[in-house]
């Protein structure tokens, strides 16, 4: 699984939760760039990516993350250990 | 009032509890929203349309998840996140509601649950559905 692949899988879940069809996500986007991307926002982007992904993520790995890139490289991290 | 606390919470856990709408109850929700639509006031502008008498408000119905979440499902270290609620059958003054609750996705990082919820009326007719995201502190 590679950048784009993972890109692919969560960007619809950035859509659902901004409510937003064109939203378009880069290993660059980060909360500054979305403007309601608040607390709430942030629990719901990462449940939604456990459920789609079937993965688990523990507050000390999710509080290093700066931007979707850092997310990408997580998932990858624990789908291809 | 229970007092679940993340660690104790696990996918599948369930509350319920009965209550009755009164006409009490729509004389205070009239007083707090403010809304005097006839559809809520009127027996017979609702009957002319449609309905057997005075429509309930649906965020009155509404109000008892908030006592689902904040009195039983988790109870007493709740916050309420988000609410996605869908009104599918008319409740009427007089209706014995039960409201249940059971808890489909727990996220430990974030202390957040997610709960399915319904209430049915006394003929067990499913009156309301609900999808209920709750944080809990402490």
């Amino acid at each position: 699984m590679n950048d784009d692949d993972v890109l692919r899988q969560i960007q619809p879940i950035f859509r659902e939760v901004f409510d937003d069809d064109s939203l378009i996500i880069t290993g660059a986007t980060c909360a500054e760039d979305i403007e309601d991307w608040d607390s709430l926002a942030q629990i719901n982007l990462v449940v939604g990516i456990e459920k789609k992904l079937n993965l688990k993520f523990s507050l000390a790995e999710l509080q290093g993350l700066e931007s979707v890139g850092d997310m990408v490289q997580l998932i990858i991290s624990k789908v291809d250990p | 009032m229970n007092d679940y606390r993340i660690n104790g919470i696990r996918e599948g856990l369930a509350a319920e509890f009965r209550v009755t709408v009164s006409r009490m109850m729509m004389d205070l929700f009239l007083q707090i929203s403010g809304d005097n639509n006839p559809m809520h006031l009127d027996r017979e502008f609702a009957r002319e349309h449609g309905f057997e008498d005075r429509l309930v408000y649906g965020m009155l119905s509404s109000s008892f998840y908030s006592r689902l979440v904040g009195v039983h499902l988790p109870g007493k270290y709740s916050i309420l996140h988000s609410i996605e609620v869908s009104f599918n059958k008319p409740v009427y003054m007089g209706d014995q509601l039960l409201v249940s609750g059971v808890v489909t996705h727990v996220n430990e990082a974030y202390r957040q649950i997610e709960i399915k919820a319904m209430i049915t009326n006394q003929s067990g007719d499913k009156v309301s559905k609900a999808k209920i995201k709750v944080g809990i502190h402490g």
